[in-house]
């Protein structure tokens, strides 16, 4: 209604005006001269002039975009005002050549920014709306045409001006619709890149990823410009001041986008590195639902040293924000420091999530066994972390050596007594080698059924033992392992901490109880445990679900 | 395929249609866009804020789930965690690293785990037991330590008004 009101003011004032002149004149010349040398009348013509443009406005906007959504309009009014502001700036710089083609031009150019911004927020608009129709796709096509055409032939312009009458204005020009050029490109990739994602079925894992690079080269494209223009302008006219505020946010959002980029292949790399995929079995024992975006997971699926298990890509962008489980909140970067220790760890150490110290009652899982003891040959590339030290020399049958070819071998100079440290320092590390892949199996089997819980008892009970044994000054037996050894045939003395493992490759089924008899005094306790874990389990998927 | 937030967002529509909590009721303003919603609160039952029905407005970041929604009662209110304006202060809507009111623990923050229903139940027990130690609205919390009597009567009016009835 306000705009209908001074749309009729501004045309009768105009005509007004221009019958005033042409009455007091008479001729055609006559009257344009009085025009343009009368103030007032010059002031109604730009007021009429500047509605005509607001009108033309908004019958583009009509064509190309409809009705505006409320959050569309006030971004465009928000960055108008910035861009007049800044308009105003600029004219300063260039007083010396004020003249309506002047003001003509810069109106048109902020005129065609207004639609570069709304095309870029319909396009954003794009990924939000479940409704995407044929008459969007031309308009936003349409008009992505017609502006970079503008665009690059007010570029072209303004470089023949400035190459013909050296640097004037038009540099101003040609810096500001190259930046409205690349802004053109950004938006054409986003729209490509959301149509492409809106025709497929299945979620575009790697569009985030894409978009995140667009963005970098764009704004690095941009910072570029905008340190070319301003060094420019301090070579020829004075600081632009008025592109100053956009350079900064450019900058900002540069660095956000880096920042962005950065953490992103953190993210990935930890994803890669650090937490297994989830298998089927796994899946479905959960509950199958990614919790970050309430879809369903069939296929790359990650698991936390927490047992939490969600889409890859889903994982990802949120690591990009926060290095925490969603669900629990464990740090998952503090998790694994045991093993960080001892370089990249292929699995994550369960000793500090929240439920691992007591997450053990299953069998080993299914799979390759990893060789109970780092010496074994050949070291598989799980054991690749922690070069264990080789394995001491054995010593030859002590019963068919004389009292003192012993106390020789022994000896007590420094040598031997340095020799006999360093042996018990490498028999140390491989013993908390051990421990780890404990405690990794215990992770993996946290997830299978809990009647089987004795085999891990059972083999903690050996790594304690271990521990003991450790301290015994002539220990080089405990690397003597046999892997191969099966629960019921291995003597209790015997040092090697899986020993199921052989079997449960033929037989995943779940153990038969008198295999464990070595640990009948720890079975009740270890039942009580599973029952607990069982329930706080439910209970949690419970809380889950609600 | 929509973006995800899109998606997510239309789940949880889904899921609030087939099976609404009690005494909440929530949903887009309008189907062509899932980013703002509106929601109706009642009063939780034995409060002062018992029988009103308060709307608020949510309105969803374009990366939702990673960052959390912001919500905004659309009625006159008078509760410690709500500011003047109807912006609601509760922890779970503040993302990890910004704590406005510095007293809270990353563990209550917001992670994509919450929801719209999660969001929504948390408020209700807010009106039900608000913390007076963050003080969104400064009056409020004051009142609701010091003057019990003079916040439930401004409790009833409120609740009054959501109903459309004359003040007592």
């Amino acid at each position: 209604m306000k705009a209908l009101l001074a749309t009729v003011i501004s045309l009768g004032l105009t005509t007004v005006v221009i019958g005033n002149a042409y009455y007091q004149k008479k001729q055609f010349y006559p009257s344009i001269v009085y025009l343009t040398n009368s103030n007032p009348s010059m002031a109604v013509m730009y007021l009429q002039a500047f509605i005509l443009v607001l009108l033309v406005g908004k019958l583009l906007r009509k064509i190309f975009f409809g009705q505006l959504r409320p959050a569309e309009f006030e971004h465009l009014i928000e960055r108008s005002w910035y861009a007049i502001t800044e308009t105003c700036l600029a004219f300063t710089v260039f007083r010396d050549d004020f003249n309506p083609k002047f003001i003509a031009l810069f109106t048109l150019l902020l005129f065609l920014k207004a639609f570069h911004w709304l095309a870029e927020d319909r396009v954003d608009y794009m990924e939000r709306s479940p409704v995407i129709g044929l008459l969007f796709h031309v308009r936003i096509l349409t008009l992505l045409m017609l502006l970079a055409h503008a665009d690059s032939y007010f570029i072209h312009h303004a470089y023949q001006f400035t190459a013909s009458k050296g640097p004037s204005v038009q540099l101003v020009f040609g810096f500001e619709y190259s930046i409205l050029i690349i802004m053109i490109v950004n938006i054409l990739i986003k729209y490509v890149l959301h149509a492409i994602d809106s025709r497929w079925e299945a979620p575009w894992e790697s569009k985030a990823a894409v978009l995140l690079y667009t963005e970098l080269a764009i704004n690095f494209l941009k910072v570029l410009l905008y340190i070319g223009f301003v060094a420019v302008m301090v070579r020829i006219y004075t600081l632009p001041l008025f592109a100053f505020r956009p350079m900064y946010e450019t900058m900002r959002s540069f660095k956000k986008a880096y920042n962005d980029v950065v953490l992103s292949r953190r993210a990935i790399r930890n994803m890669n590195t650090l937490y297994p995929d989830a298998t089927p079995a796994e899946l479905a024992a959960a509950d199958n639902e990614c919790i970050i975006c309430r879809e369903e997971m069939h296929t790359g699926a990650k698991k936390l040293p927490c047992n939490h298990i969600f889409h890859a890509a889903c994982l990802r962008l949120w690591f990009q924000r926060q290095q925490t489980c969603p669900t629990c909140r464990l740090n998952v970067l503090r998790a694994p420091a045991p093993e960080a220790a001892a370089g990249p760890a292929p699995a994550p150490a369960p000793g500090l999530a929240p439920h691992a110290p007591h997450a053990a009652p299953a069998p080993p899982p299914p799979g390759p066994p990893p060789p109970p003891f780092p010496n074994m040959p050949p070291p598989p590339p799980m054991m690749a972390w922690g070069m264990p030290p080789p394995p001491p020399p054995r010593p030859a049958n002590l019963a068919s050596l004389t009292t003192a070819e012993l106390q020789r071998m022994e000896g007590n100079e420094r040598r031997n007594i340095e020799a006999r440290l360093q042996l018990l320092r490498e028999i140390q590390s491989m013993l908390d080698a051990s421990v780890l892949l404990m405690q990794q199996y215990s992770t993996v089997v946290a997830n299978l059924p809990q009647n089987n819980a004795t085999v891990s008892t059972q083999t903690e009970t050996r790594i304690e033992e271990l521990n003991t044994a450790s301290t015994v000054p002539t220990a080089p037996s405990p690397v003597k392992t046999e892997p191969d050894v099966v629960p019921t045939t291995s003597s209790y003395k015997q040092p090697a901490p899986t020993p199921s493992t052989s079997k449960t490759i033929d037989d995943p089924s779940p153990m038969q109880p008198d295999t464990t008899t070595p640990v009948d005094t720890n079975r009740d306790k270890t039942d009580v445990d599973a029952a607990d874990e069982l329930r706080r389990r439910r209970l949690q998927k419970f809380a889950m679900d609600k | 395929m929509a973006g995800s937030a899109l998606r997510r967002l239309m789940a949880e529509y889904k899921q609030l249609t087939i099976n609404p909590p009690e005494g909440i009721i929530a949903g887009p303003i309008n189907e062509e866009n899932f980013f703002e919603w509106e929601a109706l609160i009642t009063g939780p039952e034995g409060t002062c804020f018992e029988g009103g029905i308060f709307p608020a407005k949510l309105v969803f970041p374009p990366d939702y789930p990673l960052s959390p929604p912001k919500m905004q009662f659309i009625c006159e209110m008078f509760h410690p965690n709500i500011y003047s304006d109807g912006r609601v202060c509760i922890s779970i809507l503040h993302a990890p690293g910004d704590d406005p009111m510095g007293y809270e623990s990353s563990a209550e923050r917001w992670s994509p785990v919450q929801s719209v229903e999660k969001i929504l139940l948390s408020v209700v027990s807010m009106l039900a037991e608000p913390n007076d130690e963050s003080g969104a609205n400064v009056d409020a919390a004051k009142m609701w330590r010091e003057d019990r009597d003079q916040f439930n009567k401004i409790a009833e009016r409120l609740v009054r008004k959501t109903l459309g009835l004359p003040p007592p």
